[in-house]
C-alpha cells in the first residue's frame, strides 16, 4: 500500500511536470531588444582646465536619436562649473574631404536639478573609414568661451526600435525621422514617438573658423503629421495589421508622438506618410489594407522597420 | 430506498455483476455504496449498439448530447445544442478545463470507457450543483467498487478491431473489494489510422493513439467512514484534426483526488462527502505533418486547476437534500509562435490565453420533497462568484483599451420542477433561472483561429453575464410493453455571447478571412424536444426510437449556429438463447435553419444503418462476449451539420471486440 501510494506520488511529479516549457514572457523580448537605462561617459576632451564629459546611453553613440548630456568639470578641483552656455555640432569627414552634420541640437539647454546640459544628435550613420564623426564644443564660464573638439566612434543601433531613416521631401527638403521611443515595445499599446527633423540649406557661403553653425543648421519640424500604419512585413503574417493606431503629432517637447499597437513580436514595419502643416504630403504612400497571405507586405515609400 | 441501492449496486458492478452477487453482497456493502436520492439519469458506459464504445460514442447516444466534430477523436459536447461553455463538465465533480483554445481537448478526451461506471447528464439548472450553468451538467462518474464484495477480485479485458480506420484496442480493468482495502485500476490503449469516408476516399490526418491509466485506492477507517486516492493518467500523441490546420502533437493529463467520506446511520445528515483535487493538461498542437502550411506554428497550451467539492446529504421523512460547496482555481495558458519563412529570422509570439486565472466558489443545493406517493418537488439553487485575472491584460488591451486586468462577478442560479405520477402516466413542469460567467476564450481569448468559419476570435473582458431563463415539461405513458416519453425545454437567454465579426484589426492566421470579437446578443432562445418510445414487440424482440428536434434564434429571429436539425434513431434488438442482434438505423433530416452568418452552409439530409451481433459464451469459466457489427452499412458519404470543414464522417465500419469478465 504504502509503495502504491509512493509510486503514485512519483508519477505525478513526473507528470505535473511539464514537456515543453513555457514561454518566459518578460524574457521573450529581451532576446532582440537590450533596453538601456544609463547614461554613462561616451567621450570626454579635456580643454584647458575643464573637462567636458559627453554622456549617452550605455555610453555608446549609436546611429539614430541620441539623448545627450554634457558635464563640465574642473580639473584642478573636480567640482562642476558653473557654465553659462554650451553649444554642441556633430561633423561627419567624408573621405574626400567634405563635411555635413546631422540633426542636433546646437544650443544646449542647461537642466538646473541635474547641474547638466542636455540635447541630442541624430547620428544618420555609423563611423567607419570613409566616415569619421567628430563633436565641436563650446562652452561659457565666467564670459569666456571655450572651444574643443573631439573624434568619436558612432555604433550602429542594434535595437530596430530605434532606427531612422533620412529622405527629401516633395518640397525637395531634406528630412530625418529618428525613432525614440519605445526601446522596449511591448505586445499591447505602446507609445511612440519620434523626432521630426530638417536640414536647413544655407544661403550664404562658410564663415569665420570651421565650422560655421549656420552651414550645419537642422530643426525639428514644427506643426507636422505622421499618419501610421504598422503592419507585419512577413509573407506569411499576409500584411497583417494592428488597430487603435494613433498618429503621431507634435508635443511640447518638440518630438512626435502617437500610439502603436503590436499584436506579437517579430518583424514589424511602420509605415508613414508625413504631412506638412497644411496637410500636404511631403512623403509617403497608402499601403493596401488587404489581407494577403504568401505575399510580402507593400511597404509604404516612407517606412521604419522594428523588431522585437 | 433498499430497491435504489440494489438498482444502484448494479450499475456499479455493471457488466461484471450477476444477481447472485448482490443478494449476496448487498447486506454487507450496504453502508458504503453510493447513496443518490435526487433522480439521477445513471447508464452503462456502453450503447445499445456497441459495447466497446469510445467515451464520444457513449455520449452520442444520449438524445440532450449533439457534438461538434473537427475529426474522428475528442468530440465536443453539445447540452441541449449549447456548446461547452454553457454546460458544466466534470469528473466525479472536479473540474477540469481544456488546455486547448480551439476546443480540441473537452475532458471527454482525458477518460476512457474502461474507468468510468456512468455519465450523469442533468438538463438545465438542475445541473447547478456543480457550479453556474446554463445549459446543464454532464458529471462523468469514475468506477467506485464497493467495500466487502464477496467476490474479491472481478475484472474485464476487452480488445478489438475496427476496419475501416484500422483500430485496434485493448482495454483491461480489474478491481479488488477487500473488507477494508478497495482498489481498482485500469489500462487502456487505442491506435487508430487515418478513416475512409463512405466514397472511400481516405481522410487524411485522422488518426488518433491513445494511452490511459488509471488507478483507485479506498481504505476504509471505520464502518461509517472511508478515505479514497484517485488518478487518471491520460496520454494522447499523434492525433490528427482534418478540419484543421494543425494536430495535436501530444497532450497528457493528470487527474488527481483525495476524498474523505463520511456516513451517517442516524440524524438528518446522511452522508458527508469531501474531496480536494489536482489536474494538469498539456496539450501541444503544431503543424509540422502539414507541409503544406505557410507558416510553420506550434500552439501549445496549459490547464492547470486546483479544487475542493464537499457535499452533504441530507434526508429526513420524505424530503432530501444535497448541498454541495465548490472551490477552484485553474490557470489557462496558450501560447502561439509562428516561425518565418527564413527560419534564421526571428520568431513571432503571442498569448492566445495570456495566463488566465479563474477562481470560482459556489455553493449550491438541490432539494426534494415527496409530497405524496404520486407527486414530488424539487428545488434548489445555487449562488457562486466568479473571479478572473489576466496577467497580461496588455493583450486584452489591444482590443478593448483600459479593459480590467480582474474582474469578480455573482452567479445565482435557482429551480424548481414538479413531478407527477397518476396511473401509467407521468407529467413534470419546471422552471429555471441561472446566470454564467463569459469562459476564459470568451473573455480574454487573443487571435484564436476556428476554423469553422476562419475568423480569429478576440474575447472581451467586459462581457456580460449570460441569463438563462428557462422552461422545461415532460410527458410519459408506461404499461407492461410500450413507453413513450415527451420533453421540451425552452431558453430565453440574455446576454447570449457570440463571434461577430469585427471592422476592426486584421487576422493573424493566415488561414482566416477576418477577426471576429465575441459579443453579447441582446438575447437569444432555444428550444429543444425529444419524443422517446419503447415498444417490447415479444419477449425477446424490442423497438426503440427517438426523435429529437431543436430551434435556436438570435435577437433579430436569425438562425443561431450548431443546433441539429431534425433527426431521429430506431432500433430493434432480438435476443435468441446465446445470441442478441441490434439493428439501428438513424440519420438528420436537411438543415433547414442553419446560419450563414455564423458560417454555417445548409448540411444535406442523411440516413445511417448499423447492425450488430453479440455471442454469449463461457470460456472456462470466463464469461466472454464476442460482437461483430457494420456501422454505415451502406457506406453512405455524408457529414453531419456540426462538421468542421464539412469533413466527411466515416463510411462502412466493421467492428470486432471481445470481451472476457472474470
Amino acid at each position: 500500500m504504502k509503495k502504491i501510494i509512493l509510486f503514485l506520488a512519483a508519477v505525478c511529479f513526473a507528470v505535473a511536470s511539464c514537456t515543453k516549457e513555457k514561454t518566459d514572457y518578460e524574457a521573450e523580448i529581451d532576446t532582440v531588444v537590450t533596453e538601456h537605462y544609463e547614461f554613462k561617459e561616451a567621450a570626454s576632451i579635456n580643454s584647458e582646465d575643464y573637462k567636458i564629459s559627453i554622456e549617452a546611453l550605455n555610453g555608446t553613440f549609436y546611429k539614430g536619436y541620441n539623448e545627450i548630456h554634457l558635464i563640465i568639470t574642473n580639473t584642478q578641483n573636480n567640482e562642476k562649473v558653473n557654465v553659462s552656455a554650451a553649444t554642441f555640432l556633430p561633423i561627419m569627414t567624408h573621405a574626400d574631404g567634405s563635411n555635413i552634420s546631422c540633426p542636433h541640437q546646437y544650443d544646449l539647454l542647461y537642466k538646473p536639478d541635474d547641474n547638466y546640459f542636455s540635447g541630442y544628435s541624430v547620428f544618420t550613420s555609423e563611423s567607419n573609414v570613409n566616415e569619421e564623426w567628430e563633436l565641436y564644443i563650446s562652452f561659457t564660464v565666467a564670459n569666456q568661451t571655450y572651444t574643443a573638439k573631439q573624434s568619436i566612434s558612432v555604433q550602429d543601433q542594434p535595437n530596430k526600435n530605434l532606427n531612422m531613416t533620412a529622405f527629401t521631401g516633395k518640397d525637395d527638403e531634406q528630412y530625418f525621422i529618428a525613432l525614440v521611443s519605445p526601446q522596449k515595445p511591448k505586445i499591447a499599446e505602446n507609445e511612440l514617438v519620434a523626432g521630426i527633423y530638417k536640414f536647413n540649406k544655407s544661403t550664404n557661403s562658410p564663415s569665420g573658423t570651421f565650422p560655421d553653425p549656420s552651414q550645419f543648421s537642422y530643426t525639428e519640424v514644427s506643426g507636422y503629421t505622421l499618419m501610421l500604419d504598422p503592419r507585419m512585413p512577413e509573407p506569411s503574417m499576409g500584411n497583417h495589421s494592428s488597430l487603435n493606431n494613433k498618429n503621431l503629432v507634435q508635443q511640447s517637447d518638440g518630438l512626435y508622438h502617437g500610439v502603436v499597437n503590436y499584436t506579437m513580436t517579430g518583424n514589424w514595419t511602420l509605415n508613414f506618410i508625413m504631412l506638412n502643416q497644411n496637410g500636404q504630403i511631403l512623403k509617403g504612400t497608402k499601403v493596401p489594407g488587404d489581407f494577403t497571405p504568401g505575399v510580402e507586405g507593400v511597404k509604404s515609400e516612407l517606412y521604419i522597420d522594428i523588431l522585437f | 430506498m433498499k430497491k435504489l441501492s440494489v438498482i444502484l449496486l448494479v450499475l456499479f458492478l455493471g457488466m461484471n455483476a450477476n444477481a447472485q452477487d448482490i443478494e449476496a453482497s448487498r447486506d454487507t456493502s450496504k453502508r458504503l455504496e453510493e447513496v443518490k436520492i435526487i433522480g439521477v439519469a445513471k447508464r452503462k458506459i456502453e450503447t445499445d449498439m456497441k459495447m466497446a464504445v469510445s467515451v464520444d460514442e457513449f455520449l452520442a447516444s444520449s438524445e440532450n448530447i449533439s457534438f461538434i466534430k473537427r475529426g474522428a477523436y475528442a468530440w465536443e459536447p453539445l447540452l441541449n445544442n449549447m456548446s461547452s461553455e454553457r454546460s458544466t463538465l466534470t469528473i466525479d465533480g472536479m473540474h477540469i478545463f481544456g488546455a486547448c483554445t480551439d476546443k480540441m481537448d473537452p475532458i471527454t478526451s482525458y477518460v476512457e470507457s474502461n474507468n468510468l461506471s456512468t455519465i450523469d447528464i442533468k438538463s438545465g439548472q438542475e445541473g447547478s450543483l456543480h457550479g453556474a450553468t446554463i445549459g446543464g451538467s454532464i458529471d462523468l462518474k469514475r468506477k467506485n467498487t464497493p467495500f466487502g464484495l464477496e467476490k474479491k477480485f472481478s475484472g474485464a479485458y476487452q480488445t478489438g478491431f475496427e476496419f475501416n480506420n484500422k483500430q485496434f484496442f485493448n482495454l483491461a480493468n480489474a478491481s479488488y473489494a477487500g473488507d477494508k482495502i478497495v482498489a481498482d485500476g485500469s489500462i487502456s490503449f487505442r491506435k487508430a489510422d487515418n478513416y475512409f469516408d463512405g466514397n472511400q476516399d481516405e481522410v487524411n490526418h485522422s488518426q488518433y493513439n491513445k494511452f490511459n491509466t488509471s488507478l483507485a485506492l479506498a481504505y476504509k477507517i471505520s464502518p461509517l467512514s472511508s478515505v479514497r486516492v484517485d488518478a487518471i493518467f491520460d496520454q494522447a500523441k499523434d492525433v490528427g484534426y482534418p478540419a484543421l490546420p494543425m494536430d495535436l502533437w501530444l497532450s497528457r493529463a493528470i487527474i488527481t483526488s483525495a476524498s474523505y467520506k463520511q456516513l451517517f446511520e442516524e440524524g438528518l445528515v446522511r452522508v458527508w462527502d469531501t474531496k480536494l483535487y489536482f489536474n494538469a493538461i498539456e496539450h501541444y498542437m503544431d503543424d509540422t505533418t502539414r507541409p503544406e502550411n505557410l507558416v510553420h506554428m506550434d500552439m501549445p497550451g496549459w490547464s492547470t486547476t486546483y479544487g475542493l467539492v464537499s457535499n452533504i446529504n441530507l434526508q429526513k421523512d420524505r424530503y432530501s437534500s444535497e448541498i454541495q460547496l465548490n472551490a477552484y482555481e485553474n490557470v489557462s495558458i496558450a501560447e502561439m509562435r509562428m516561425y518565418p519563412q527564413d527560419r534564421n529570422k526571428r520568431t513571432m509570439f503571442a498569448y492566445s490565453w495570456p495566463w488566465v486565472t479563474t477562481r470560482f466558489t459556489g455553493l449550491s443545493m438541490n432539494n426534494s420533497w415527496e409530497i405524496s406517493d404520486r407527486s414530488q418537488l424539487n428545488f434548489g439553487g445555487s449562488l457562486g462568484l466568479n473571479y478572473n485575472h489576466s496577467k497580461y491584460v496588455e493583450f486584452n488591451w489591444i482590443f478593448h483599451p483600459g479593459a480590467p486586468q480582474e474582474k469578480n462577478r455573482l452567479l445565482p442560479g435557482l429551480h424548481a420542477s414538479y413531478q407527477l405520477s397518476i396511473d401509467q402516466f407521468d407529467f413534470s413542469v419546471g422552471t429555471g433561472y441561472g446566470q454564467r460567467a463569459p469562459s476564459v476564450s470568451e473573455g480574454y481569448g487573443y487571435y484564436i483561429y476556428n476554423s469553422f468559419d476562419r475568423y480569429d476570435y478576440i474575447g472581451n473582458p467586459d462581457l456580460k453575464d449570460e441569463i438563462s431563463y428557462e422552461a422545461n415539461a415532460s410527458a410519459g405513458f408506461k404499461n407492461e410493453k410500450l413507453s413513450i416519453e415527451g420533453k421540451v425545454n425552452y431558453f430565453h437567454i440574455q446576454n447570449y455571447i457570440i463571434g461577430r465579426v469585427l471592422s476592426l484589426g486584421s487576422p493573424m492566421n493566415y488561414q482566416s478571412v477576418g477577426v471576429k470579437g465575441y459579443t453579447s446578443l441582446s438575447h437569444a432562445r432555444l428550444f429543444n424536444m425529444s419524443l422517446n418510445a419503447n415498444y417490447d414487440i415479444l419477449h425477446h424482440l424490442h423497438w426503440k426510437g427517438t426523435l429529437n428536434y431543436a430551434r435556436g434564434t438570435d435577437d433579430k429571429d436569425g438562425n443561431l449556429p450548431f443546433i441539429r436539425p431534425l433527426n431521429y434513431q430506431t432500433s430493434l434488438h432480438w435476443m435468441y438463447n446465446k445470441f442478441s442482434f441490434q439493428t439501428s438505423v438513424s440519420g438528420d433530416f436537411t438543415q433547414e435553419n442553419y446560419s450563414p452568418e455564423y458560417g454555417e452552409d445548409q448540411t444535406p439530409s442523411y440516413m445511417i444503418w448499423n447492425i450488430s451481433a453479440d455471442y454469449n459464451f463461457n470460456f472456462k469459466s470466463f464469461k466472454t462476449v464476442l460482437q461483430v457489427g457494420a456501422e454505415n452499412v451502406t457506406n453512405k458519404y455524408y457529414s453531419t451539420y456540426a462538421d468542421w470543414g464539412n469533413i466527411p464522417r466515416m463510411g462502412r465500419n466493421i467492428f470486432t471486440s471481445l470481451k472476457v469478465n472474470f
